[in-house]
């Protein structure tokens, strides 16, 4: 185990405090691309929590987590930028309420 | 308890033959009919004249089976069924069901013989000889069977078959009403019936006749009572015990013969068969034997009192085989079970007689079965007056007739096992008999012929309701031409019996008939009553002269016959309302059994199904559609309101986490 | 410990910045010095990789990419205009007080379900900056092509079927429609909906 000169708990705090910004964001914001960086936020939080415990661990398996985290993230950002531009080039503007066809 | 002697085991191939050759015919009739044509009579009879053939060579096998001496009939036992457990279905010749068996064959046979000169030209002839031949081996499975549950069968088989004949011509409303009547009444039998097994299995464990009359000693007074009463429900409705008799005289609407075999000789009296087979159980339930006996009793004289005051032919000979199946109840009821299957025996011949006889009339004159619109008949049907007369003589027990020596050991066996009530409806009863038989007699065949007569001079109210005459023209002029000895010698031959069947009896305790059951019965102790039987047969006999002597005087002497057309209208008019409706037992059963069912039905139909059934379901919908709609608002279709319900579902894990915390240290 | 002071405050500072700011450029802009400060923070963990990872495909990919769509949208009119607001006025507070106490129940539990240290099989323990040590390039490739091989290979199905998603999505043609009298018909409809849909 390597010594850490800031405690984990610091970084634990630290990241569900970025993860919670993120999810206001995403429950606050209107606009879809403000709200899927809302969500890269909360990936990268995820991020920092793996690579605190790996580091406090000394064990490489959360750095291959947070890769694949990256990975994922990837892929949801493309997705959802390609579904913003689809709605948009339909609708000619983009609001996240706008899009609410699933109404009961 | 000793055990109960159930026959030689063994294989008895005649038995078989004698039980299945109806079932063959019944097959054959029904599938064939209509290839068969006029050769489905002769081929039924033939089979059942087979059966009986086969019926005498069982009744000698089952003598040979006994090994120490040919004088007791023991029995035979032919096991068909054992392979399911529990349930050992198997045929027993005993002395009892040898009885019935004779009669059954015989009787039936020549009745089928009879059929075909009576059905000749009905459209529907191979039909008829199928039922009949069903009926038969129906009938042969009740008294063959060697336990209750194949007694049931049976039970349920002749219910079935005089279902088939009384609704035999289905064009006519009143036949089928008759048919549903009497089937309706005699499930409600069944269902007794099964009550009684359920009970039987439950205490004893087994069905079979041997377990359970072996047992019988085990089984707690007021249970057996139970197992008797349910029985006896089954008897009662069987053989027209009172108050479930009132199918028996409306099942006159099936043609004479079936009358004959079915609602006289045979099925009618399957309610003596099953108190006599279950002999064991009665004599150890004197509360069963005195209800058995008083219902007995109060039948006798209901039938004998109805009796009098009908017009059809038939129907007043139903009145008096119910009447006479009441003796016979009495007799097996009050413990007398030699004297009750005696009158069996006897009545089997002479009330067959009587309906063949009637037969002939009905048939002779184009379906009439008014007596009011019959008379002078002696000039006309001889043979059928002689006929009559001598099933007239025997029914009223006239010294050296078969109905004396049967009538007089009921009645003295009443009085035996300690029943003076009985015993003097025995004798009442006696003496209404000779009245209403002599009055049907004189009405019939003294006088003048009123066929002629308008309908309403003789009080006849609905010409076209009464008798069947108006039913099947079809087969009614062609009758005339059939030939008359098919009808005639069965008949004929059945006098015979008719008359010396009774000298069975004679002799006592020596006699050949107490000899043929001397083990089938158990004996009880019988006390020596006041009255010797000579004194009994001589007050029977003054009865009987004096019901005579009323008939006579009311309907044959020279006056009688010059005024009979307005004698009868007279009569016919002021006929007291109690009698003309039957002491309302029809009604008494509408009201209470078919009122309440409809009453219940309506509540139902009103209340229970649409408030409580309908309500439930109804409710179910409604409360799926308010939670269908309360569910809907959540759907708001909004993302960010999504992602705010899951946020709310992960705060519950992280609360559910910071609650049990504490643990995980 | 000064330094993870600073990183925290720059990460908390813009990751608000992100997520309040009116145009999304700006969000831009926060979120790249938001990784920025991440790839920061993730040196001082001893992760070089992961550190070089995070700025080449985050800042270099990712946040290009949401510029790119901001710049092709901002070519229509209006393209960030905002309706009537359909959530509640009380919505927004409460969901900040919502995820404050949520914020504040995750700390604590943290607290309680300390982590304790009980590695095995972790890598060897070294100074940063030497090889084959925790947190090297080395290592850190050794066990994502040994032990971790088949989920490395599944991230290239992952990119696979998001590569065919956006060209499924945002491709000029639609697939499903065998005419394009046939797909702008299908988009009138679907643009009626969504218009229909926002007006309800």
């Amino acid at each position: 185990m390597l010594p850490m000169s800031v405690p984990l708990l610091d970084y634990v705090a630290l990241s569900s405090v970025i993860f919670f910004i993120g999810v206001a964001g995403v429950l606050i914001r209107r606009n879809p691309l403000i709200v899927l960086m809302s969500i890269e936020l909360m990936f990268n939080a995820a991020n920092l929590l793996f690579m605190a415990f790996s580091r406090a661990w000394a064990h490489n398996a959360g750095h291959i987590f947070a890769f694949l985290v990256i990975t994922v993230a990837a892929a949801e950002a493309a997705i959802g930028l390609a579904i913003v531009v689809t709605v948009f080039r339909t609708a000619r503007h983009v609001d996240v309420d706008d899009v609410a066809l699933m109404k009961g | 308890m000793t055990h109960y002697q159930m026959g030689n085991p063994g294989s008895y191939p005649y038995l078989l033959a004698l039980w299945l050759l109806p079932l063959v015919g019944a097959i054959v009739a029904w599938a064939f009919g209509p290839q068969l044509k006029r050769l489905a009579g002769p081929l039924c009879s033939a089979l059942l004249g087979a059966s009986f053939v086969a019926t005498l060579l069982s009744w000698h096998d089952a003598t040979q089976s006994v090994a120490t001496g040919a004088a007791n009939l023991v029995g035979a036992h032919q096991a068909l069924v054992s392979w399911i457990p529990g349930f050992n279905f198997g045929l027993l010749l005993d002395p009892l069901s040898l009885l019935w068996t004779c009669i059954i064959t015989g009787v039936g046979f020549l009745i089928h013989v009879y059929s075909i000169g009576y059905m000749e030209g009905d459209n529907a002839f191979a039909r008829f000889f199928a039922y009949l031949n069903f009926f038969v081996f129906a009938m042969l499975t009740l008294v063959l069977s060697d336990n209750f549950v194949g007694l049931l069968v049976g039970w349920g088989l002749v219910g079935l078959a005089s279902y088939f004949l009384i609704g035999f011509w289905f064009y006519k409303p009143s036949a089928v009403a008759a048919a549903r009547k009497a089937f309706v009444i005699n499930v409600a039998g069944d269902v007794g019936i099964m009550f009684a097994i359920f009970m039987i299995v439950a205490s004893v464990h087994s069905i079979s006749y041997g377990d359970v009359f072996g047992s019988v000693g085990s089984l707690s007074t007021p249970w057996l009572l139970a197992i008797c009463i349910c029985l006896f429900i089954g008897a009662a409705a069987k053989s027209a015990q009172v108050p479930l008799h009132t199918w028996l005289p409306d099942a006159m609407e099936g043609p004479t013969p079936v009358s004959a075999l079915i609602h006289a000789a045979t099925m009618v009296t399957a309610g003596v068969y099953l108190v006599a087979r279950c002999a064991p159980l009665w004599s150890q339930s004197p509360d069963a034997q005195l209800l058995v006996g008083s219902i007995g009793g109060v039948t006798a004289l209901a039938g004998a009192i109805l009796g009098c005051v009908q017009w059809d032919i038939k129907r007043i000979l139903a009145y008096s085989t119910m009447s006479q199946i009441g003796y016979m109840i009495m007799g097996v009821g009050v413990g007398a079970y030699e004297g009750g299957v005696a009158h069996f025996f006897t009545h089997a011949f002479f009330k067959a007689q009587l309906f063949l006889g009637s037969g002939i009339i009905i048939h002779a004159l184009a379906n009439e079965q008014d007596v009011r619109r019959m008379g002078g008949l002696v000039k006309k049907l001889p043979f059928a007056f002689v006929a009559m007369l001598v099933g007239v003589l025997a029914i009223c027990g006239i010294p050296g007739f078969s109905g004396s020596f049967s009538k007089d050991a009921v009645i003295y066996g009443t009085l035996q096992h300690g029943h003076p009530v009985l015993y003097a409806v025995g004798i009442l009863t006696a003496g209404i008999t000779a009245y209403y038989m002599f009055r049907l007699l004189f009405v019939t065949f003294l006088g003048a012929y009123r066929g002629e007569v308008d309908p309403s001079d003789l009080g006849i109210r609905h010409p076209e309701l009464a008798g069947t005459h108006t039913a099947h023209d079809d087969h009614g002029h062609d009758a005339h031409h059939a030939p008359a000895w098919l009808m005639n010698v069965p008949v004929g031959i059945l006098i015979v019996p008719s008359i010396l069947a009774g000298w069975l009896l004679f002799g006592g305790e020596n006699s050949p008939w107490a000899h043929f059951f001397a083990q089938q019965f158990p004996q009880a102790t019988l006390a020596t009553p006041a009255v010797s039987e000579m004194t009994t047969t001589l007050i029977v006999l003054a009865c009987v002269a004096i019901g005579i002597a009323i008939a006579w005087r009311r309907y044959a002497t020279r006056d009688a016959q010059d005024t009979a057309v307005e004698r009868l209208r007279t009569e016919s008019v002021k006929m007291p309302a109690i009698l003309a409706n039957a002491f309302y037992f029809d009604a008494a059963l509408d009201l209470v059994f078919v009122r309440s069912s409809q009453l219940l039905g309506t509540l139902f139909g009103r209340l229970i199904d649409p408030q409580v059934i309908d309500g439930a379901v109804r409710e179910t919908a409604f409360s799926a559609q308010w939670l269908g709609t309360f569910v809907r608002s959540f759907q708001t279709g909004l993302v960010r309101a999504y992602a705010f319900i899951l946020v709310l579902g992960v705060a519950c894990f992280l609360v559910y986490y910071a609650v049990t915390a504490g643990g995980l240290h | 410990m000064l330094a993870f002071g600073i990183l925290a405050v720059i990460l908390l500072a813009s990751a608000i910045w992100t997520v309040s700011a009116k145009k999304p450029v700006y969000s831009v802009v926060a979120l790249l010095l938001h990784f920025a400060a991440l790839a920061a923070t993730y040196l001082m963990l001893n992760a070089e990789f992961l550190a070089v990872i995070q700025l080449i495909v985050y800042s270099g990919a990712i946040l290009i990419l949401f510029l790119f769509v901001i710049a092709l949208l901002s070519s229509g009119v209006a393209p960030f205009s905002v309706g009537p607001n359909k959530m509640p006025k009380l919505a927004i507070p409460a969901v900040v007080l919502v995820l404050v106490a949520l914020g504040a129940v995750t700390v604590g539990v943290a607290h309680l379900v300390v982590p304790v240290a009980t590695s095995t099989g972790g890598s060897p323990v070294g100074p940063a900056g030497t090889a084959d040590v925790f947190g090297s390039v080395g290592d850190f490739g050794k066990a994502l092509f040994t032990t971790y091989l088949l989920p490395f290979e599944i991230t290239a199905l992952v990119l696979m079927v998001a590569v065919i998603g956006v060209i499924l999505l945002a491709g000029d043609r639609s697939p499903y429609v065998p005419s394009q009298k046939q797909a702008r018909e299908v988009r009138r409809e679907m643009r009626e909906a969504i218009v229909r849909g926002g007006d309800r």
